[in-house]
Formats: structure tokens, sequence, C-alpha cells
């Protein structure tokens, strides 16, 4: 079934190592663009082909050595000057670089990649012709050929080493055996007519309406999650560290309990057992942020398939966009980092497609032809924020509003009530897409909800700002791992709820006398500030008893407010544990508390969630209060 | 001949994972004793450091490609003697010239396998023997 067996943990090896290899390699040609005659540039760039030859070799892929072969002798023939990168050879390469991921793809479903596409290996063989030295015999290498051989192990293709040796330690040259005289087929190389090398991107366009056949490999590729995790050195030796010094507090408290139950009950074993538990417990949270740590990646091995990707889209819609990165070393944690991928993707279509304007158009506004892109990563407190910005048209709250409309998705009534940022927002609804004509690259009414689905899944928020004219910016906020939660353990009753520790501000008591009716609702003026006061209970359509003694002022990114509980029981760093076929709306999860008892973790910006508030929270509710 | 299992070897490669099957190839013949180094500079600061028996290189590397190392290792006085295989995906005349040239002491085209490896691996001991 596989086509590996036996080489599983080389092919994993060789997919992870040659992937960053290929992105770097990627990056290098965006840059290359710029400056086509680094020759440090095109050296580079001649050694990822060749490094990603070389284990592909290994694996028995021909085909994708095959493709290695012919792009790194056409950058051979680059580095030293003996072809010109015009925009046609670009797209070739580009095309061949995907053809290589594509490959990858293929091989991260354990099958031998099938011949790339013919036109790009046409295209290759036909640049590598098109200006060869017909004389020159040596670097005419035929490259269909010679991986074949090579395969087939050596022997035939190999040069005689022996014969070569003797050859440059006394005989000439003229006198060594034509080891490569095989691998040497001129004929086929000039048979590829230089003029097959029509643009690949208009090849791909054509091809699209037919069902899209051409992002199939990277479909596959983009699924394929990754088992293996690159971590530095010294964090696994912190964890090893800690692990030892546990095992050390253990056998102090081993000794510790056989002098207790031996009778020895003084006030200096106690005090000791004191320690040692305190210290494990010290111990125990230094390794669970060690291991987390360990999970922990940089975003920029994400950031870095995006350049290219804006890049190749630009080109396609005829637009000259640049896509800037920050913040690259940002450490997320390892399983966002791959459900980032896609909404990320989208997001930075989105902006290429709809959000930047034509060059004309730009120029008539003002704007330099050239536009920016911005996507950047950074750490503020215990968030990540991911932002993506573009300097094209903005979005105008009154279309948004408008096509909402028009589309069904919301009432007149509805739309008027709204202000700008909710309007904006409605560009997630299901539904939505605000280009009349449907384009080939991001738009098909699908996306922008999922894009949100997918950020609210891992326990995220997303947030828009746009100025039309200006530009527009989409701005992501996760939480720094999803593994441990800081909750605060709340009471109603005594069922207790955890609430993440993030959004609460402060706790305070309710003084019932204090509680005001502003527009038929409950508020409470804290420090100057008025607060809707809503009653947990309440929320989670339970009956209210009595009235809530105790408020917890919480925060979300939407609104400040002031939820009413009954008491509380404390913190806790939770575990949380995914309801798997059951998520009522309002719970991001369970966990289990030191005596036992399970608790559900309230997700609160779903519960007071804008937009589609007032359709769902009762029907969820009813659900939760059933599971509970 | 049979050569001492306990050889040091030296693998330089830039891709780890090549290191690795270099790596893998050595155990399957037997020999244990193998550091990997990721250029020709982390190499000859290695080798500097002594107890190398016997040298692996890819050619291709970024800071200090496999030529220079190996033409750094002939002109090194305390080094000069070390056996040196030349690995590289490049089977061009010229470049096998001129890693003979250079004073390598074998060649190998990847991919190779174990049996390959072993067969020029033993001619070199042989040479080595021979004096």
């Amino acid at each position: 079934m596989s086509d590996f067996a036996g080489m599983e943990d080389l092919l994993q090896d060789f997919l992870q190592e040659a992937s960053d290899l290929l992105s770097d390699v990627d990056n290098k040609l965006v840059d290359l663009e710029k400056t086509p005659d680094d020759r440090g540039l095109l050296n580079d760039i001649f050694r990822g082909f060749h490094t990603i030859k070389g284990g592909a070799g290994f694996l028995n892929a021909t085909e994708l050595v095959t493709l290695c072969h012919l792009t790194e002798n056409l950058f051979d023939r680059l580095r030293n000057a003996e072809l010109g990168l015009t925009p046609e050879l670009m797209d070739t390469i580009m095309a061949a670089t995907k053809g290589v991921r594509d490959m990858f793809g293929e091989l991260a479903q354990g099958v031998q990649p099938h011949p790339a596409d013919t036109q790009v290996i046409a295209n290759l063989k036909g640049a590598l012709s098109g200006e060869a030295p017909v004389a020159a015999p040596a670097p005419a290498v035929v490259p269909s050929q010679q991986p074949a051989a090579a395969t087939a192990q050596g022997k035939p293709g190999e040069p005689d080493w022996n014969a070569l040796h003797a050859a440059v330690t006394g005989q000439p040259v003229a006198a060594v055996p034509a080891a490569q005289g095989e691998v040497i087929t001129k004929a086929e190389v000039v048979a590829q007519s230089p003029e097959v090398s029509p643009s690949v991107y208009g090849r791909r366009t054509a091809d699209k309406p037919g069902g899209g056949a051409a992002p199939v490999g990277r479909r596959v590729e983009e699924r394929a999650r990754e088992n293996t995790i690159r971590v530095d050195t010294s964090r696994l030796d912190q964890v090893l560290n800690l692990s030892g010094e546990i095992g050390l507090t253990k056998n102090r408290l081993t000794s510790l309990r056989a002098d207790i139950l031996a009778g020895k009950r003084d006030s200096e074993t106690l005090h000791a057992l004191d320690q040692a538990v305190s210290q494990l417990d010290l111990l125990v949270s230094d390794l669970q942020n060690s291991v987390m740590k360990t999970r922990m990646q940089p975003i920029g091995r994400l950031f870095q398939k995006y350049p290219r990707i804006a890049r190749d889209l630009a080109r396609q819609l005829g637009k000259d966009v640049e896509l800037v990165l920050a913040g690259e070393e940002t450490e997320v944690d390892k399983t966002m980092i791959e459900d980032l991928a896609d909404p990320l993707i989208h997001l930075i279509r989105n902006a290429v497609d709809h959000g930047v304007e034509m060059p004309a158009e730009r120029r008539a506004g003002g704007k330099p032809e050239k536009s920016l892109v911005r996507l950047e990563a950074r750490q503020e407190g215990d968030h990540i924020v991911l932002i993506i910005a573009d300097d094209g048209r903005g979005m105008s709250a009154e279309r948004i509003r408008a096509k909402a409309v028009e589309k069904g998705l919301i009432s007149e009534e509805e739309a008027n009530t709204l202000d700008e940022r909710q309007s904006l927002n409605l560009i997630f609804l299901p539904g939505f897409s605000t280009k009349t004509q449907i384009s080939d690259v991001s738009g098909r009414g699908v996306g922008m909800d999922v894009v949100k689905t997918n950020i609210q899944k891992l326990n995220g928020s997303i947030d828009i700002r746009s100025e039309p004219g200006k530009g527009s910016v989409f701005i992501i906020y996760l939480p720094l791992t999803l593994a441990i939660l800081p909750v605060l353990l709340v009471l109603l009753g005594d069922q207790p709820f955890a609430l993440p520790l993030s959004l609460v501000r402060e706790i305070l008591p309710i003084e019932h006398d204090k509680i005001q009716e502003v527009g038929g609702k409950e508020t409470l003026v804290v420090r100057g500030e008025v607060l809707p006061v809503i009653s947990l209970a309440r929320l989670l359509g339970w009956p209210l008893e009595r009235h809530p003694e105790y408020g917890v002022f919480m925060q979300t990114a939407e609104r400040s407010f002031i939820l009413g509980v009954d008491s509380f029981a404390g913190r806790d760093d939770a575990v949380i544990k995914s309801l798997e076929d059951f998520r009522p709306r309002g719970v991001a999860g369970v966990t289990t508390l030191s005596n036992g008892q399970i608790v559900l973790i309230l997700d609160m910006k779903e519960l007071l969630s804008d937009v589609s508030q007032h359709l769902d929270v009762d029907r969820g509710m009813r659900a939760l209060a059933a599971f509970a | 001949m049979a050569a001492d299992p306990k050889m040091r070897f030296l693998v330089v490669d830039d891709f780890s994972t090549m290191r690795r099957i270099v790596r893998n190839l050595l155990k399957e013949l037997g020999f244990t004793n193998v550091d990997e180094a990721e250029d020709g500079a982390i190499a000859l600061q290695k080798l500097q450091g002594g107890g190398f028996e016997f040298v692996v290189t890819d050619w291709n590397m970024p800071n200090m490609d496999g030529l220079t190392l190996l033409q750094s290792i002939r002109a090194t006085p305390s080094l000069k003697h070390l056996p040196v295989l030349m690995i590289t995906a490049e089977a061009k005349k010229e470049n096998i010239i001129a890693a003979a040239q250079a004073g390598a002491s074998g060649y190998i085209v990847k991919p190779f396998t174990a049996s390959t490896l072993s067969e020029k691996l033993n001619k070199i001991f042989e040479k080595m023997a021979q004096g």
C-alpha cells in the first residue's frame, strides 16, 4: 500500500527537511525577480534543487529526480551567466517549483510521484536547449536519462573513477573511457523546440473551469499533517533536567512516607514533607511549561510559503503586490500553526484578489502601483495577534450592508441597527461575497465564514478594520496555547463552571440596591462606567432562583460586562478536553478538577457573540443546560 | 581487508536527511563511530580537533563546499593523510576530474546503496594498507 515500506522514517525526514528547503527556494525566487543577477541567490537556489534531487534519489523518486535535475541544470546555466532570466523563464521555474511541491504531496501520501506536467518538462528542456552551446559535450546532459541510469544503481551510468584518476595523474584526459557516453544524447534535448513556452499561468487559468486539476496536488500536501516536530535541543534538555529533579523529589517523598508510616511524625518530618510537596508542585508546573514549549514553533515556518502564493496570484491577476512579513520568530503551538495555514492563505488571497486594486486604478487614485500586503505576528500578553493588512481599496460598510440585505442574509431593519464594525463583520456570514462576479481565485461565496469558523475552533477571534480607499486590516487573536487555560471557577448553586481567566478583570460583590435599570436592562456603575449585569443563570437558560451575589467584571474584545454568579470555587489551570461529538454553543470544552469533578469551560465570546447572538444562543443554551 | 569497526568517520553534508542516510549505510557496514558536520567549515574545525580517521563529504554545501574542504585537508600537514570520499549527485566528468586532482580518495554518485559504499570504502582501505 505504501511505496516506501521500511523507509517511512527516511521519507518523513526527507519531506520535512526538503519542504523547508523548497519554501526557502520559493522565497529566494521571489527575491530573484527583484535582483535577477544575484549570483548568491542563484547559487542557493541551485543548491536547493541539487540537494532535493540527492535525497529523492535514495527514495527512488525518479520523477522528482528528473524534475529537480532539469531545474538544477537551468540554474547552473543561470549562475554561470550562460542564460538570462526572462519573465517566461521565471514562469517556467515557478511552475517547476510547484511541480516539486506537488510531488512532495504525493510522497506524503506514500506514493511515488507521477511524472511532472509534460508542458513544464518541455519548457525546461526548451529553455536548456534554446541557448545551449551546441558543440559543448559536457554540460548538455540529458536529464531524463541520467536519473534512470543512476537509480538503477550506478554501475552503467557511473564514471569509472580509477580510469579518471589514472587519467588526471598520468595519461591525457582524452584517453579516458567515455564513461558518460550513454548519458549524453544531445539529440533529445535539441528536439524540444524552444518556442514551446507559453506562459504557464495562461495555461493554468485555461484549465481551471474544467474542474481545477492543477491545485489537487497542493491540496493533498496541505491536508497531510506532519507527524514529526523539530525541537531545540536545549528545550529537550530542560525537560530531561526537570524530569530528573522530579525523580529526586519523588525519592524524597518515598523516604518521608516510610518515616511517617514508621511513626515518625515530628514537626521536622512534616515540615520536610510540606517542602517536598511544594517543590514537586513547582517542578511539575515547570515541566508542563517546558513540554508545552517543545510544541511551540516559529510561525515563520508557515509564513514563508506565502510570499510565493501572493506573487503567483498577483501575477495571474495582473497586479503588482509585495507581501511583507514581520514577526516570523513569534512562537505558536504546532497544532495551531497547521490549523492556521488555510485561513491565512484565504485571507492573503482575499487581500490580493479583492483588497488590492488593478495598477491603473491605483495610479488613478494617486497610489503607488505596487501595493503592499503585510502579514504580521506578535505576542501580546498571553495572546498571539496576527495581522493581515493591505493598502487596497478598503471596504464600505454601507455597501456591505446593502449586499447582505440583497442576498437575504439580514433584513433591512437589522441592517439599519448595525454600526460600522458590525457591518464589516457581515462578510463572515455564510454565503456572503462582495464581488458580484465570482473570481477564479478566492471568491466562490465560501471562505470568509470558514475562516471565522476555523479561527474560532482555535479559541480565537477575528476582527476587521477598513477605510474605503485606504485599505483593510484583518486582526486575528489567538490564545498562546490550546492545551492549558487558566480559569476562574464560579458556582451557580453548587454547580461549578470555568471561565477563561484572561477575560476576568475583577470580582465584586453585587449590592442589589445599586443595580439600575437602563432601557429594561440591569446595569451597575463601576468607577463611573455603566456596565450591563448579565446573570450567568439566565445566559444558560436556568431558572433565576435568587439574585446573583457576586459579579465577575469581564472584558471580551467586543464588550465589557458583569457576569452575575452565586459564588466562587477558586482558580485552576485547566487542561482542556474538547467534547468530541457534542459541542453546544458557548462551551469551549471540559476539564477535571483536583477532586475529580467534571466542569464545563464556558466560551464567553460565543455566549455573547454579536452578529448571530439572537439567532443561536437560546438554542445552544438549552442544549448546554440539558448537558449540565 | 578487514577495517577496524571502531574507525571514526566524519560525515559532512548540509542536508541532515542525507547525513542520516550515510550514517545508516555505514552502520549497516559495521561502522558505528560516526560524527556529523553541516558544512566544510564546521567539518574542518572538527577535524582539526583530531581523532578522525575517515571523511565522507558532500560536494555542494554552503560556507565551504566539499572540494574546498578536500583541498584544505590536503593542505594541512596533520590532516593530509586522511582518506576523503566525495559524495555528490553530480556525475559530470569535470567534477570528477576536479575531485581527483584535489586528491580525493574516492568518488560516489548519489544515490548509492550500502554495497556500493562498502565497495568504495574497501578500495580505499586496500590502498591505505598498501601505504
